[in-house]
């Protein structure tokens, strides 16, 4: 009787994995490439409501509780009437707003910010830097009186309560009419 | 005498058939950390720079505005003109109701274009805004 004998295949139902990390490799690549890891950084504000012209009642400032900053087209910087330089703003509103933060919330700092129609913009972005790194340091320097810690490490209750004692408040002037 | 040199038992060199596996774990940390640039720029600005920045936690909420050195406005893939920008702004905000608007402008554009845009952003009910700028060293 002949025997039928299977014939096998040595190796049969496996492939090569050695190519794998070749590819793998490819894909790595390719994703490198077109990543771009970007994270938007900027300074961050909230625009005033519109109102038409019509309509808007002028709020009454009291002038102990308003800052206002005018930048012209020459680049000089006015801070309520007095000619300075841009890196001065900082210490001069830090007492200011440190003045302020046992006080209601009704009587806070208000930083206005007035330009030209001819302002840098690099300017203008300078000057509202000054302002809001004075508030981050006024802040810096509470949390850490109050709490012990620096801002990015409180709990949110205490981020609030901050927010509350120290908030930032930035009123960009409405434009005047081209001349 | 001849002396014989002592080997280890062990098989030198190391093994790969690990590799695949920690590629693929990079891998999936660039895939999903990527963002494939979604829109080109057809204007060329320099982003003013300063120190007290923060980052945008949300990339999803944020549509961007360029403003470039000759003073065009590019919003998503088209240049468009200043009188446009309320309604194209108005449309984002009513699909994206917290909307932040990033303003990428050139740091010699004079201030009355920003003013403007800003004006038309107001009236776009987009309030929420963020002036695009580098870090200062």
């Amino acid at each position: 009787m002949i025997h039928l004998k299977r014939r096998k295949r040595e190796g049969a139902g496996e492939f090569s994995t050695a190519s794998m990390a070749d590819i793998t490799f490819l894909l790595l690549l390719f994703f490198l490439v077109s990543t771009v890891i970007d994270v938007d950084t900027g300074i961050g504000l909230t625009l005033p409501e519109y109102i038409p012209p019509e309509e808007q009642e002028l709020a009454p400032l009291s002038k102990d509780r308003l800052a206002a900053l005018l930048i012209n087209e020459n680049g000089d910087v006015l801070l309520n009437g007095e000619i300075i330089a841009i890196p001065q703003i900082q210490d001069n509103l830090i007492e200011r707003i440190k003045s302020k933060i046992d006080l209601p919330k009704n009587k806070k700092l208000v930083v206005s910010i007035k330009t030209d129609r001819k302002t840098n913009y690099n300017l203008y972005i300078q000057a509202l830097d000054e302002v809001k790194s004075a508030y981050f340091k006024v802040r810096e320097e509470y949390a850490l009186s109050h709490w012990g810690k620096k801002v990015k490490d409180l709990t949110d209750d205490q981020i609030k309560e901050l927010r509350e004692k120290i908030p930032i408040i930035i009123s960009i002037a409405e434009p005047e009419q081209v001349k | 005498m001849k002396f014989q040199k002592k080997r280890a038992a062990t098989k030198q060199g190391i093994p790969t058939s690990s590799m695949p596996d920690i590629i693929f774990m990079l891998l999936l940390f660039f895939m999903v950390a990527t963002t494939l640039r979604e829109q080109e720029v057809y204007v060329s600005f320099t982003l003013p720079e300063a120190k007290a920045i923060e980052k945008i936690e949300n990339k999803r909420l944020i549509s961007y505005i360029y403003v470039g050195k000759n003073g065009r406005i590019q919003i998503d893939d088209a240049i468009v003109q200043l009188k446009d920008i309320q309604d194209i702004m108005y449309k984002k905000r009513v699909a994206l109701p917290n909307v932040i608007v990033s303003l990428r402008i050139d740091k010699n554009t004079n201030m009355g274009l920003v003013t403007d845009i800003q004006q038309a952003l107001r009236k776009a009910d987009a309030r929420r805004i963020n002036y695009s700028a580098r870090m200062k060293e």
